[in-house]
């Protein structure tokens, strides 16, 4: 099993998408994580096996390189490429249940601000991790927070912010949410964001990084 | 706010090739070090930087304060009747000018539309290059505009200082409806959000101090204390030939 999910690790921490893909140019020709993915499914290899001893082990490398500045925003988005390949496999698996997502976070850009790439790249890592996302958008109002919920219980919230001057919505979106859903767990995120904001805002989580948002939904919020 | 701006205040119309956007430059300001991006990222960045003039209508400008109207003060600025709380960092290095320019600049709405719509064909490495295309492009019509900012400057003897914009060094983004009030309605074809939103995005405002006796600083980020600004660099960025 390891011959196969090594390298389909590999293809994901690197962007290797499939053997079409000129790039990396020294696995030009190469199998990538499409053609990988398949052939481990065939020869036996679970769905949950290649998701958690592959897919999530790549995306968890990149997550960390990119928190220490050994790589950046351009190899994070080739990597969840490559591992978007890999998923296209795997997603009928989720609906037969014999792989399930660690959990499910709504994400959205609170209202005012209309900055997505951030929440976007959150997302792609957070979905690496194993987590189902539902992407609200951006200049989302604490309503269409509540609704997600409605139609995902249990989920996390996932507030993002660029501008400090609509920082101030996330508080109005926690104080709704957690006044409603006192158990929904709400990490917050964004360039003017700190940790001191969270607390005062009441929210359960905040991450300057992708891989933070990961570590915090893993330790706090997986409940099976 | 009525004010008596117009014999102060000037609009232009940069030219696209005016704007030195290069993959060196570009390579810097996606994080790595100039030539040592992946040869993905530079072969799309060769792809794109040909077509990026047909999505730019780069324009700025700015307005003068009236002479006598500036105090400055430890941590904000007095103009023409507006209080400015831009924090000491700010207000220390304007502190020696004799008036103030209120600026804007905007490379307009094509690159943010093109990036959006790679994203949403879920392009996103193409996108994001195009989106930092974007910021990187309206830096530089600000940097044009500083240039013609100083040379009118000049003209009495004076200098500037470097810009300063809400959102950073700790002056508040909600005071860009201030700076909004000194400038005629949609000045250059740019609108402000009641959160204080520029559109188009890629759009900067700022301040800047003329006078005799202020000074320009080549790097400006080691003055601020948001360590983890997104804007934040190690060191200054360079415009390289490439």
């Amino acid at each position: 099993m390891r011959e196969i999910l090594e390298p389909l690790t590999r293809c994901v921490e690197r962007g290797k998408v499939n053997s079409g893909s000129p790039y990396p140019s020294d696995l030009r020709g190469q199998d990538g994580a499409d053609e990988l993915t398949r052939k481990a499914l065939e020869s036996g290899v679970s769905p949950q096996d290649i998701m958690s001893k592959a897919l999530i082990v790549g995306m968890r490398h990149v997550g960390e390189r990119f928190r220490s500045k050994e790589i950046f925003v351009p190899d994070v988005l080739m990597a969840a490429k490559a591992m978007a390949a890999a998923m296209e496999h795997l997603k009928p698996y989720y609906k037969s249940d014999a792989l399930k997502h660690r959990g499910t976070i709504i994400m959205g850009t609170v209202l005012g601000d209309l900055h997505d790439i951030g929440k976007k790249l959150v997302g792609m890592v957070v979905e690496g991790a194993g987590w189902e996302m539902v992407d609200l958008g951006t200049d989302v109002p604490p309503e269409r927070f509540l609704k997600a919920l409605e139609d995902h219980p249990g989920s996390v919230i996932g507030l993002s912010a660029l501008l400090t001057t609509t920082m101030v919505h996330m508080e109005a979106t926690t104080y709704r949410i957690k006044s409603l859903n006192p158990n929904t767990k709400v990490i917050v995120g964004g360039a003017p964001v700190t940790e001191e904001f969270a607390d005062k805002i009441g929210a359960d989580g905040y991450s300057p990084d992708p891989q933070g948002a990961v570590e915090f939904l893993n330790i706090h919020c997986v409940h099976n | 706010m009525s004010r008596n701006i117009a014999q102060r205040t000037y609009a232009f119309t940069v030219q696209s090739s005016e704007l030195k956007v290069n993959r060196p430059l570009l390579e810097r300001v996606l994080g790595y070090k100039s030539g040592g991006a992946p040869e993905v990222v530079r072969e799309l960045i060769d792809e794109i930087l040909p077509r990026v003039p047909d999505y730019l209508e780069p324009q700025g400008g700015f307005t003068i304060l009236p002479d006598g109207t500036l105090t400055i003060t430890n941590d904000s600025l007095y103009c023409d009747g507006t209080l400015f709380t831009t924090g000491s960092i700010i207000s220390k290095r304007l502190r020696k000018s004799t008036t103030l320019a209120l600026f804007v600049a905007t490379v307009g709405p094509g690159l943010e539309q093109w990036s959006r719509k790679l994203m949403a064909t879920g392009d996103m490495l193409r996108g994001y290059i195009v989106d930092s295309i974007g910021s990187e492009t309206v830096e530089q019509v600000a940097d044009w505009l500083e240039r013609k900012l100083e040379e009118k400057s000049q003209l009495h003897g004076w200098k500037i200082t470097n810009r300063y914009s809400p959102g950073y060094c700790g002056w508040s983004v909600a005071e860009q409806h201030k700076l909004f009030s000194f400038l005629p309605e949609k000045f250059c074809d740019i609108a402000l959000t009641e959160s204080a939103l520029m559109l188009p995005i890629k759009s900067v405002s700022g301040i800047i101090g003329l006078g005799p006796l202020v000074k320009r600083e080549e790097y400006q980020c080691s003055i601020c204390d948001m360590k983890d600004c997104f804007r934040r660099r190690d060191e200054p960025l360079e415009v390289l030939d490439g």
